[in-house]
């Protein structure tokens, strides 16, 4: 009873929810630079549009994608360091709590200089993911609790036994979590790294957008980075569900 | 009924059994908490497991009886005096993978089924799974049926049945156990405990039993020592001479209750 | 160099005067003796608290070193990269160049942090009052939790109007949605058996949120708080940058712009510092509060 008024309610909050959109565009409640949701759609509907749209998506999509692939490995790598060399633990975590706190503006002229126009994105969006993931895997690593821990010491395991049998298992319910919210950190991550001057991106169409007054497609690519980042997260979060029968 | 085996010894008092497989000597334990206070756990205790011994170490919560097993798994070590496992540091033991040893909390991989969990032992020691054998011990601790179950389907019993099968399955030299059916009710536990009795008299191991269960003290063990106060030293040593096989007919026994009895007053004495 | 560790390098009979001609040996003795426990221990701990430092930035050491190096073998122009001195002394030279622009950015971030707070609590207490908004709100979680905010800036501008408007929109809706969450499973935090004792108590449920909900969501509330000071920061200066409102974002942007890399450097590395230091903050706020409500 409870499940069925829970997915009530929650298709119920969606529709709302683009209801909303669409009601506060057509009342013109925030003005002009908030259109009914019909119409961003239908601005999709003209072939040069959609062209864009498609060529932008596909940019940011590949450079958040290649992103968060790249961070998320580079991060695990970090993290399973840490737990084998367990003296070099404290330094690493501050590593990652400094990259985490340089602002991301201040990457960008850095990295157009060493990786390019192009790359800048790919690079910002590894940097995010890669945080998310390595504060996720440190967590998960040491997950396990002391009185497993204790058997496997008593069981006389070594370093890399322990590891690979009982901190890796233990891990992946917070790993998970941890690539869940990777993901949306990513896209971030592509987007910004487009303000920079990348020749394509819907980081670039936002910007464009907005100092051109194209209210509509604005609203498309915004919306457009919205999904993906939802997609992700979703896809993943689903996974953490089918995770947590197996590994809890 | 046989003749009464009951007698007491000193403390300090050596096991019948020669020579100790497992020795405290002199041991005392102190843990440093914040702001650099110490307290003192163990006070200069004295205790030995011959080869083939049961021995129970009976007291009430928080009087260190943790301590002392978590030392012979080489898990912690004593601020002052020695711990010794077969002469040498428990440490030899446990690289060796001839240790076995259960504690209160079953600590099961959640992820692994009871046949997964009972070959652990194999594949931390870097050994190929010796099949037949894990079988037979799930089948010795009774649930041939549950190989391929994972720890979320199973009872708690079930699941103390498992961990022991575990601790037993590479043959070790010396058995731990620390409160194994702590958490179990009354009525398993009971269960438990002429499960264990079996089990052991078949394999005959140097087992060293914690608990604050009386019964299961004196049903289990050939020698009982009393561990109260805090910080922890020895009150008593009861050697128990009651028949083995150690079955369910042993409770109506006024012998045993008369055993229990007095151990529980010397419990109650030292809570004092 | 402070007192204790001048004591340690000149002993720590220095700096004291004789107390007279005739007494210089009994003084001097003494302090010899006593003098050389308290310099022992001061080693000791002076020398601990050096190697933990060390363990736990070697790192970042590292990573000033690496750049050191790399922009020497680059030998790249200095517009392009400017040397790790160049930037502090930029920064430690002409502090009054930063200092309104910092000031700029920490308000911008201060007031985001306070609406977010506000909003936040505001939001999750009326979560919890109503079941059916808790049920209708889930799709708007799962939004909040997955779309990234600062990427949506150009729009925020657009709706809400540039300059300082947008800027403080986008540090509320920042600092609004871990607040919110964190804020939520706060009021949820209280165990079961101790809310049982405030029904069998016939509480109303004003009183059961004063005295029983409220205290355990602060911690919760703080945690939420650690988690984005220093996004609120940080996207404070995004939305600057990006925007060109008053701020270390616009100094940034200004400093590229004018081909002055020590100064753009120096502004990250201020900024860093900043949100390094308001994540320190809000920690040592957390575990306060922590201690005082849990």
């Amino acid at each position: 009873m409870n499940r069925a008024r829970t997915t009530v309610l929650t298709v119920a909050g969606t529709l709302l929810l683009l209801a909303a959109m669409e009601g506060v565009g057509r009342l013109g409640v925030l003005g002009e630079s908030w259109p009914p949701l019909t119409q961003v759609v239908a601005a999709l509907d003209d072939p040069i549009t959609r062209d864009l749209m498609g060529r932008a998506l596909a940019a940011t999509a590949t450079a958040a994608g290649t992103g968060f692939v790249a961070g998320t490995l580079v991060a695990l790598g970090v993290a399973l360091v840490g737990a084998l060399l367990p003296p070099l633990q404290p330094g690493l975590d501050r590593l990652a709590a400094v990259v985490h706190a340089v602002p991301l503006i201040a990457l960008g002229p850095l990295l157009i200089t060493t990786v390019g126009r192009e790359g800048t994105p790919a690079v910002i969006a590894a940097l995010a993911a890669g945080f998310a993931v390595f504060v996720a895997a440190t967590s998960g690593l040491g997950a396990a609790g002391a009185a497993h821990r204790d058997v496997f010491r008593a069981l006389g395991s070594s370093r890399r036994a322990t590891l690979l049998r009982l901190q890796l298992p233990s891990a992946i319910p917070l790993l998970i979590d941890g690539l869940a919210l990777a993901a949306p950190a990513a896209v971030l991550g592509a987007v910004v790294g487009e303000w920079f001057g990348a020749p394509r991106g819907l980081g670039v169409l936002l910007v464009s957008s907005m100092q051109n007054f194209q209210t509509d497609l604005m609203w498309a690519a915004a919306l457009s980075a919205a999904v993906i980042s939802l997609t992700a997260y979703g896809a993943l979060a689903g996974l953490r569900v089918a995770a947590a029968r197996r590994f809890v | 009924m046989a003749a009464t085996g009951i007698s007491e010894s000193p403390p300090e008092a050596t096991p019948r059994a020669t020579p100790g497989a497992l020795e405290l000597r002199g041991v005392t334990k102190e843990f440093r908490l914040r702001r650099s206070r110490t307290v003192t756990a163990l006070e200069s205790v004295d205790l030995a497991v011959g080869n083939g011994e049961f021995v129970a170490l009976l007291g009430p919560s928080g009087c260190g009886k943790s301590t002392v097993l978590r030392m012979l798994a080489g898990l912690d070590t004593p601020t002052r005096g020695e711990v010794l496992v077969n002469g040498g540091a428990p440490a030899e033991l446990v690289r060796g993978h001839r240790l076995g040893i259960a504690f209160q909390e079953h600590a099961l991989l959640p992820w692994a089924t009871a046949y997964d969990n009972v070959a652990l032992p194999f594949r931390v020691a870097g050994r190929p799974v010796d099949a037949d054998r894990v079988n037979a011990l799930l089948s010795l601790v009774g649930l041939e049926g549950f190989t391929d179950a994972r720890p979320r389907q199973l009872s708690g019993g079930m699941r103390q049945r498992v961990a022991i099968a575990r601790a037993l399955v590479l043959q070790p030299e010396v058995l731990l156990l620390d409160e194994p059916f702590g958490a179990l009710d009354a009525v398993t536990r009971r269960r438990m405990n002429f499960e264990l009795a079996r089990i052991w008299a078949d394999q005959q191991i140097t087992t060293l039993l914690v608990t604050h269960d009386v019964d299961e003290a004196v049903l289990l063990a050939d020698r009982v020592v009393v561990l109260t106060g805090r910080p922890g030293t020895v009150r008593h040593v009861e050697d128990i001479t009651l028949p083995r096989p150690r079955d369910k007919a042993l409770t109506r026994d006024a012998e045993f209750h008369d055993i229990v009895d007095r151990l529980t007053a010397l419990l109650d004495e030292g809570a004092e | 160099m402070s007192r204790s560790e001048s004591a340690v390098v000149e002993g720590p009979s220095a700096g004291q005067q004789p107390v007279g001609k005739g007494d210089r040996t009994a003084p001097r003795a003494d302090t010899e003796d006593g003098g050389k426990q308290p310099r022992r221990a001061l080693l000791r701990t002076s020398s601990r608290t050096l190697t933990r430092l060390l363990s736990r930035y070697w790192t970042v050491l590292a990573l000033v070193a690496a750049w050191a190096v790399w922009v020497r073998t680059q030998q790249l122009n200095q517009i392009v990269a400017p040397t790790p001195a160049a930037v502090f002394g930029d920064v430690v030279g002409h502090p009054g160049a930063y200092l309104p622009d910092l000031g700029w950015t920490l308000l911008n971030a201060a007031v985001g942090l306070a609406l977010g707070l506000v909003l936040g609590v505001t939001g999750a207490l009326l979560v919890w009052a109503s079941p059916l908004l808790s049920g209708l709100m889930t799709p708007m979680a799962l939004i909040m939790r997955s779309v990234p905010v600062v990427a949506m800036i150009p729009v925020i501008a657009r709706v809400v109007g540039f300059g300082i408007t947008a800027v403080l929109t986008v540090t509320t809706v920042v600092s609004f949605f871990p607040v919110f969450v964190m804020a939520g499973s706060g009021l949820r935090a209280a165990p079961a058996a101790t809310r049982d004792v405030f029904t069998v108590l016939a509480a109303t449920r004003l009183t059961r949120l004063r005295l029983l909900l409220l205290p355990h969501a602060v911690p919760a509330v703080l945690v939420g708080l650690r988690l984005t000071a220093s996004t609120a920061v940080l996207s404070a200066m995004l939305a600057e940058y990006l925007l060109g409102t008053h701020g270390l974002g616009q100094l940034f942007a200004q400093s590229v712009t004018f081909m002055d890399p020590a100064r753009a450097w120096g502004t990250a590395l201020v900024a860093t510092v900043v949100s390094v230091l308001c994540f320190i903050g809000a920690r040592a706020a957390e575990r306060l509060g922590s201690a005082h409500f849990s």
